[in-house]
């Protein structure tokens, strides 16, 4: 594993890597060398795209994206995590090196707001005529959002006696 | 655009589906030429809700994410806020651990093989898989005292020791489960109706599956000896002797063969539990759960649920709550890839078929 941090580490420049207890790495890079990072980590047997994570830093003003690579054989698993702006946030799709990778996405495009350029299929996945902020970003206030909706539909009674005047 | 192209909603409320989920499909005739999948009716933003509860009262939360099979969730959790806090878990909570994440997958597998034969038709065997995982609900419920959502892993070990005479009753009912399961297979498993129904039905080469993100059944059903247990073991699992099941066809009855497989396993392993269980205690002290905070960091942790891999990656900025939590849930991929993949050129009365032998559950998809 450490002979993996070294070459990570020297061939991409400003990558930094680390280990994270007995078999997992994590890799951080700027947004421009993730792609080559990947494809690297693909060709030397991390094969399979199992998750993308969407990490919101509000008080760094950033988002974290973070790709969960690992090989089927080996228990190593790899996280390659980069940082984009939280005002801007715009990045490449992943699908041109990982086919899956088009659904983690559009399921952080919904919660979080991140647009993926060249991802064809950005719909929303879960919620319905969403009109707020994405809702998995930290400034959401969920209490907020849960008392302005539902406390301004009428009770029973409420409902009985708006009818009846 | 064919010449007769329909579109047909098929669930979340139709008689050929389990559980809420709804797909769309284009349909000439009775072929499907493409389907889309529609998840969402069970999205309840649990990882949202995560950051807002400290780090104990998030168990009662997060085995809602399955309801078939709780215990891989729970105990995926306290896995990671144990890696994080750097808590060491005591043998006898480790084997514990086993017994209890066997006894659901094999509850887990009961479920599946009451959803599929009911749909297929098999109306006795589906009565009998409901009768038996019941069995194992009682015992659940001897042990934790909840039938469904255990609430039973806390980071640091299990919330209490066996009940006296529960290996006993276990042994009993792993007896009766194994003398039961030769009758299952000649109503279900190996009857000639259901292999002509599954076989070919919903193929998948060994290349597409690993290129799709598939795990568990949808790996081994293919011919890739591929299990979380063996790769990376976890609990007790290092001190087990269990074999993988694999077959090599990649079709849907390949997949339900690999689960019945398991199910031997699941019983051979539960044995072992009871016969090497360490004693001691099964709980490590940790802070008081109100000002408890966990140390900054991240994490990721895997377990092999009933249909695949299931991990989480948990993040703490140090605070008393979660920062991040995002699973990692095996039916996200088999149920939003694959299944659309394989419903391409599939009968309609195939669909309830094929998504059953991917093993999709639609909680844990909208999470």
């Amino acid at each position: 594993m450490n002979d993996m941090v070294d070459l990570l580490k020297s061939i991409f420049k400003g990558t930094d890597a680390r280990t994270l207890g007995e078999n997992r790495l994590s890799v951080t890079t700027p947004g421009e060398s993730v792609l080559a990072v990947l494809d690297y980590l693909k060709a030397s047997g991390f094969y399979q795209l199992k998750s993308i994570s969407c990490v919101d830093w509000i008080d760094d003003n950033e988002f974290e994206l973070v790709y969960h690579v690992a090989s089927l054989e080996r228990p190593l698993h790899i996280m390659v995590k980069t940082r984009i702006d939280r005002d801007k946030p715009v990045f490449p799709t992943a699908m041109s090196i990982f086919k899956n990778a088009g659904i983690f996405e559009r399921e952080i495009h919904e919660l979080f707001g991140v647009m993926f350029e060249g991802n064809p299929d950005l719909n929303p996945l879960f919620l319905d005529n969403w009109k707020d902020i994405p809702p998995f970003r930290k400034d959401f206030d969920m209490r907020k959002y849960v008392k302005d909706t539902y406390d301004s539909i009428p009770s029973f009674e409420e409902y009985k006696w708006q009818k009846e005047n | 655009m064919a010449e007769r192209e329909l579109e047909l909603i098929f669930g979340p409320q139709h008689l050929g589906m389990v559980g809420n989920l709804s797909i769309s499909l284009n349909v000439e005739g009775d072929t499907i030429l493409s389907a889309r999948v529609n998840p969402g009716y069970l999205h309840r933003g649990f990882e949202k809700l995560m950051e807002y509860r400290n780090w104990i009262q998030n168990f009662p939360l997060v085995c809602r994410i399955n309801m078939i099979e709780s215990e891989p969730v729970e105990m995926v959790y306290a896995m990671a806020v144990e890696d994080l806090a750097g808590i060491e878990v005591p043998e006898r909570a480790q084997y514990i651990r086993t017994m209890i994440q066997e006894m659901s997958r094999l509850s887990c597998h009961f479920t599946a093989a009451w959803a599929y034969t009911s749909i297929l038709g098999f109306d006795t065997p589906a009565q009998w898989a409901m009768g038996d995982r019941d069995y194992l609900l009682d015992l659940f419920e001897d042990l934790t005292g909840a039938r469904v959502y255990h609430i039973y892993n806390m980071p640091g070990g299990v919330r209490r020791d066996l009940p006296e005479g529960f290996e006993d009753k276990l042994l009993a009912f792993l007896d009766a489960v194994h003398n039961r399961l030769p009758d299952y297979n000649s109503t279900f498993f190996e009857n000639r109706l259901f292999y002509e129904r599954a076989s070919g039905i919903g193929k998948i080469s060994p290349e597409d599956a690993i290129e799709m993100g598939g795990t568990g059944q949808v790996l081994r059903g293919c011919g890739i000896k591929h299990d979380i247990r063996k790769l990376e073991p976890y609990a007790a699992y290092s001190d087990m002797d269990f074999e993988v099941p694999t077959r090599e066809a990649g079709d849907a009855y390949s997949r339900v063969l690999v689960i019945r497989d398991e199910m031997v396993q699941s019983v051979s392993i539960l044995k072992q539990c009871i016969e090497k269980m360490p004693s001691g205690k099964v709980y490590e002290k940790t802070p008081n759960p109100f000002k408890w905070k966990v140390p900054k960091g991240e994490t990721y942790v895997r377990v092999e649920s009933a249909r695949g891999e299931f991990g989480l990656y948990l993040v703490s900025n140090g605070g008393n709550r979660p920062y991040r939590a995002h699973f990692k849930t095996p039916s996200f991929v088999h149920g939003l890839v694959i299944l659309e993949r394989l419903l391409k050129g599939a009968n309609i009365a195939d669909v309830g078929n094929i998504m059953l032998s991917l093993y999709v559950i639609a909680p844990e998809i909208d999470r």
